[in-house]
């Protein structure tokens, strides 16, 4: 159902790459600055249909849905 | 058939059948704003409209005709009947994946048993209305429109419209990233243009609940689910594939609770006037009618007070 999505994460974004800790399932892309950063979720999210959420660190994440459209 | 029996008086039929006729056929006029709604669509749903109303008004007339081999019949075109359901439930569930605001499986479950109850329905007026016709055709006719009247009343369930009030509000951002609709959170926000966008065009308003009754109905997801799906129908929605973020939500003011739901959409039309009469106007979902529902605070005031 489109309103109850189960998203799972899928890319994490960050300034700071020192919040940031990788071996998770998502892949990290460091970039760097906040301007840089906005630019590759934009892209990551428009491509995947992914969701951008800000962590207001430094560090964005994206999270698909699985029945998200 | 021999001579012995008297000849059948077909009056009771025509107007049985004219009864569950247009019982029917009125329905068609409650059921535009989804469903059907094109030519093709209504030929089917008249044709059913001429079966079932056919089925409901021959029985009596037969069973007077001592042929009850026909009067059996009605049974196993109710088993027919069963598919209309199924059908209906089919179309839209196929329809599901290729719009953007899906009407939820439970609107979609409401709309189907709908169309199987109006079927039947259309049978039993038409039943009733030649069994009456059968004593004296002007009560039969007279008869007919009091149970048409009677079907229309009973069988139109609430509208959303009569359980909450629906009032436009603004839509703002919260500590940098989350969107709320007056007191209501919706969601979070990352991307700074969807930010813009939803500032720049969304429109929102807040539903709140006049009863526990409209709570109860706002609490179920796929109530609102299908409140989004009738607002996106009426006025748009400014939404691709790739852009998930801007998806009409409908979401409960959390974690206070209160039962407030509110609502915003990035339209393609700008009415609010238009939003509000759809969502006024969606029905009141079965799976959301929570008869037992009562608000553990509301209930306590009232204990005391």
């Amino acid at each position: 159902m489109a309103d109850s999505p189960t998203p799972a994460m899928f890319a994490i974004i960050t300034t700071n790459k020192d919040s940031v800790m990788s071996g998770g399932m998502a892949p990290v892309f460091v970039a760097a600055n906040d301007v840089e950063r906005d630019r590759v979720a934009m892209w990551l999210c428009r491509i995947t249909n992914a969701i951008v959420h800000d962590l207001h660190n430094g560090t964005v994440v994206l999270t698909v849905s699985h029945s998200s459209s | 058939m021999s001579g012995s029996t008297p000849p059948i008086n077909w009056d009771p039929m025509i107007v049985g059948f004219l009864a569950g006729f247009i019982s029917r056929v009125l329905y068609l006029r409650s059921g535009k704003s989804h469903n059907p709604g094109y030519p093709s669509g209504y030929i089917i749903q008249l044709a059913i409209a001429v079966i079932s109303a056919m089925i409901g008004s021959v029985v009596i007339v037969a069973l007077l005709g001592k042929e009850f081999t026909a009067a059996t019949f009605l049974t196993l075109a109710a088993t027919q009947f069963f598919n209309v359901r199924s059908n209906e439930r089919k179309t839209l569930e196929q329809e599901e994946g290729l719009i953007l605001v899906g009407r939820g499986a439970g609107y979609i479950e409401g709309i189907a048993i709908t169309y199987e109850a109006r079927n039947f329905l259309a049978m039993l007026t038409a039943l009733a209305t030649s069994l009456v016709s059968e004593l004296n055709i002007w009560a039969g006719i007279v008869g007919g429109i009091v149970f048409i009247v009677f079907g229309e009343m009973y069988m139109s369930g609430p509208r959303m419209g009569e359980l909450v009030d629906v009032k436009p509000t603004e839509l703002r951002f919260e500590k940098g990233s989350l969107l709320y609709a007056g007191s209501v959170m919706l969601m979070e926000v990352g991307l700074a243009d969807s930010r813009q966008r939803l500032t720049k065009y969304g429109m929102a308003v807040t539903l709140t609940p006049k009863n526990a009754r409209g709570q109860a109905a706002l609490w179920n997801i796929a109530q609102r689910q299908a409140i989004a799906h009738e607002a996106a129908a009426a006025v748009g929605v400014q939404k691709d594939v790739g852009y998930p973020e801007q998806t009409p939500l409908c979401r409960m003011d959390m974690p206070a609770g209160t039962g407030i739901a509110a609502f915003a959409i990035i339209p393609v039309e700008r009415d609010m006037e238009k939003l509000i009469k759809a969502i006024r106007n969606v029905p009141v979902l079965e799976s959301g009618k929570w008869a037992r529902m009562h608000d553990s605070r509301k209930r306590k005031e009232d204990a005391h007070g």
